[in-house]
């Protein structure tokens, strides 16, 4: 058991969830100044003495700007460190740069590697994220990461808002086949798979979808979706193949550039994303969208760990 | 090549005969010995001061030695005052654990970077990592080489009509190389999952859905294939048709036949109801990694439980290659190849992977498998030569001329990203 208390960290820009989780934990956000000077570069400082506390900031990387909410949390640790806090843990659900994990091209940078060394550098000593893009990122760190899952939430949501009899489980691309598999196995569904031809010189690319599809709920399931315009492609393709609709339920809704648009106009019937990633802004302007709240599984996370109690009951449970 | 040289250690001698002749020279000398307790001895012949070193270790059956020999070897060299010291380990051994497994796994992939940069390795090239997200681990530059090219150059000129033939993953979690391969040799592809859970319910609607479906591709192959023009702003995308899902009942680790099932019902029946009881304990729970992981092993134990095996795709009255990264336990390649072949309508199957472990009897029950037609592997790993005299299934493409080429063009400071496409097949 741990004898110090819990400090609740959270950038002045997407605070939402921050609140959520310090709500459902029954703590306030610790007052901490984060200003801009003119010339762009961040001041930091905490209100309040965090010496020998168990230090937690919550932080969201939503689409634009990434690079200074990352370097805005790197500041933020820092400054915990240097208030002699006891122990630092960043939660950042959606892990910015995932996408960058491996040298898929050559003389290509592993910017997600290069990510985990500047947190690490920075001082924070335990990460907790959500649905990183690739679970070897974990291995990426020096520090523990607890990779926490949605896929509980998810599963909740489908069972309480689709008709998941008639449904059948889609991955929108090969890479994703383990995650539709396993969600399918869940909830005794079958899944199907679109795979995209990468076009080669002189060549149309194509769609092809392997599986059955007819007059079933598709439910494409991803960890991200960003521009969307693949999940308005796979919901064009299934509707074809006589789907009856099409419901697309992704992790990270990073939705940026032309995504609303491309919901808008294409024949999903819903989007439903984690808040992980804020995007409140953009409900407004998109009736399709919906949302899944995981704060409960982050709250409960942090109080697990500052309790020394073990997170694996989240992998498998969602809580209330 | 001057200020070079190539130190072959005991996992894979054969493997480091072969690129040492490639590239012209001899292997350096060194002795590599154990004292009586156990403990390796590493002792090189030559002096390596200011010299690019290139130290050549696989995985092998003897691991854990091999690994010890391997970073010994490279400390040495460090020791003795290298410029660079590259590891060349064809098959990265522990690859498979580059991810927590279940909670509190060990990322020993990662500890295994860790240790190599430790004992003072530059450079690391290996080829076709368990997961491409390894190269990750280390800091150093680490340049992963593909084996697929050598893979479909063998199909392209050993596999009867490869044009109408299917590459089949195993499991979904190997889709994405599937379709790497399948892109670049312009087939088709297919999956196969294996499930733990569904009920028997499932399996009987499937059943009688299967009479529909057969009809409905019969249908499909008379016309195919179907492509229809994108009737929207996207002209040039075309959409086609793969239709079909076939399930069949898996009893360790065998297909059986939809007639002769009577037998085990009463035990489905148990099983079905176990599985109901457990998946309500946990009305809304379930994870990613809490379902036994479909990419690897699968233990003796849950070979017993009966199982629903489901190909996603259409296979029927062509060659079927299953294709994977590594071949270690043969169960699940032996239940996806029957299935295929019984009740798919598979021509032939072929088992293709870059690294050919075969632990245990595992080439030997491959070998027994009528399903199977052959197997074929790089010789990335080790294999004993008494087996491979016995095999009459197994093919081994030889791939050092990639090793050599690599090593030749880092040590001359040229590009090696031509061998990721059009060398890689010489």
């Amino acid at each position: 058991m741990a004898t110090n208390s819990i400090k609740l960290l959270a950038p002045d820009i997407h605070r939402g969830l921050a609140e959520l989780v310090a709500k459902r934990l029954g703590l306030k956000l610790t007052d901490c100044n984060l200003k801009r000077d003119s010339n762009g570069e961040v001041t930091f400082s905490i209100a309040e003495s965090v010496r020998d506390q168990d230090i937690y900031i919550i932080t969201q990387v939503g689409s634009g700007h990434v690079n200074d909410r990352v370097l805005e949390l790197l500041i933020m640790i820092n400054a915990s460190k240097t208030a002699s806090a006891r122990r630092i843990t960043v939660v950042i659900p959606n892990f910015p740069y995932a996408r960058q994990d491996r040298k898929d091209k050559s003389r290509a940078p592993i910017t997600a590697k290069l990510m985990a060394d500047m947190l690490t550098t920075a001082g924070c000593n335990h990460v907790i994220t959500m649905d990183l893009h690739a679970s070897q990122i974990q291995g990426f760190f020096d520090v523990p990461v607890d990779n926490l899952y949605a896929e509980p939430s998810v599963v909740r949501y489908i069972k309480e808002h689709i008709n998941h009899k008639d449904a059948i489980i889609i991955s929108p691309d090969a890479g994703g086949a383990k995650r539709a598999s396993l969600l399918s196995d869940r909830l005794n569904l079958n899944f199907a798979l679109i795979h995209k031809e990468r076009a080669q010189a002189n060549e149309v690319s194509r769609m092809v979808l392997v599986g059955d599809v007819t007059d079933k709920i598709c439910i494409i399931v991803d960890d991200m979706a960003d521009t969307c315009g693949t999940l308005a492609k796979a919901a064009d393709v299934l509707l074809k193949n006589h789907a009856k609709s099409v419901i697309a339920i992704v992790t990270h809704g990073i939705l940026s550039g032309k995504a609303i648009e491309n919901i808008n106009n294409s024949k999903l019937d819903r989007v439903v994303c984690t808040n992980t990633v804020p995007f409140e802004q953009k409900m407004k302007l998109c009736p399709k969208l919906d949302v899944i709240d995981i704060s409960s599984v982050l709250a409960e996370s942090i109080r697990r760990l500052h309790n020394g109690e073990s997170i694996s009951y989240l992998f498998k449970n969602n809580p209330l | 090549m001057r200020k070079c040289k190539v130190f072959v250690g005991n996992s894979h001698a054969e493997l480091g005969r072969l690129v040492c002749q490639r590239l012209g020279i001899e292997p350096a000398p060194c002795s590599l010995k154990k004292f009586a307790n156990g403990e390796t001895s590493v002792q090189i012949g030559v002096s390596v001061r200011d010299e690019d070193v290139y130290v050549i270790q696989s995985g092998s059956s003897s691991i854990n030695d091999h690994i010890m020999e391997l970073l010994i070897l490279v400390s040495a060299c460090r020791g003795g005052s290298a410029k660079k010291i590259t590891a060349v380990i064809p098959q990265f051994p522990y690859s498979k654990q580059c991810k927590m497994k279940k909670h509190r796994g060990a990322i020993t992939a990662r500890m295994l970077a860790n240790l190599l940069i430790m004992a003072g390795a530059d450079h690391v090239v290996s080829m076709d990592l368990h997961a491409s997200q390894m190269q990750g681990f280390f800091t150093k530059p680490v340049d992963n080489l593909y084996g697929g090219p050598s893979l479909a150059k063998w199909i392209r000129e050993h596999v009867e009509d490869y044009q109408n033939s299917i590459v089949v993953s195993k499991n979904p979690g190997g889709t994405k190389r599937v379709t790497a391969l399948a892109d670049s040799l312009k087939i088709n592809f297919a999956m196969i999952h294996t499930d733990r859970r569904r009920s028997k319910d499932l399996y009987s609607q499937n059943k009688d859905m299967k009479q529909l479906k057969m009809r409905k591709q019969s249908m499909l192959r008379k016309n195919r294939p179907i492509v229809r023009p994108g009737d929207e702003e996207n002209e040039e995308e075309n959409i086609i048709l793969t239709n079909g899902i076939q399930t069949a009942r898996l009893v360790n680790g065998h297909v059986i036949d939809d007639d002769e099932d009577d037998s085990y019902e009463s035990g489905a029946m148990n099983s079905d109801q176990e599985g109901s009881i457990s998946s309500d304990s946990h009305p809304i729970g379930g994870s990613y990694e809490a379902a036994v992981d479909s990419d690897d092993d699968e233990t003796a134990e849950e070979q017993q439980e009966e199982k629903l095996i489901t190909l996603v795709g259409n296979v029927n009255g062509r060659s079927a290659i299953i294709l994977d990264d590594m071949i270690d336990r043969p169960g699940s390649f032996i239940s996806a190849a029957e299935h295929m072949k019984k009740n798919c309508g598979a021509k032939k199957v072929y088992v293709v992977a870059t690294h050919g472990l075969f632990t245990g009897d595992c080439l030997e029950q491959l070998e027994k498998s009528d399903a199977i037609h052959q197997v074929v592997v790089t010789n990335t790993y080790p294999i004993d030569q008494g087996r491979l005299k016995y095999s009459k299934k197994l093919v081994i493409i030889d791939v050092s001329s990639i090793f050599a080429e690599c090593i030749r063009r880092d040590h001359y400071g040229e590009s090696i990203s031509v061998l990721f496409e059009s060398l890689a097949s010489l």
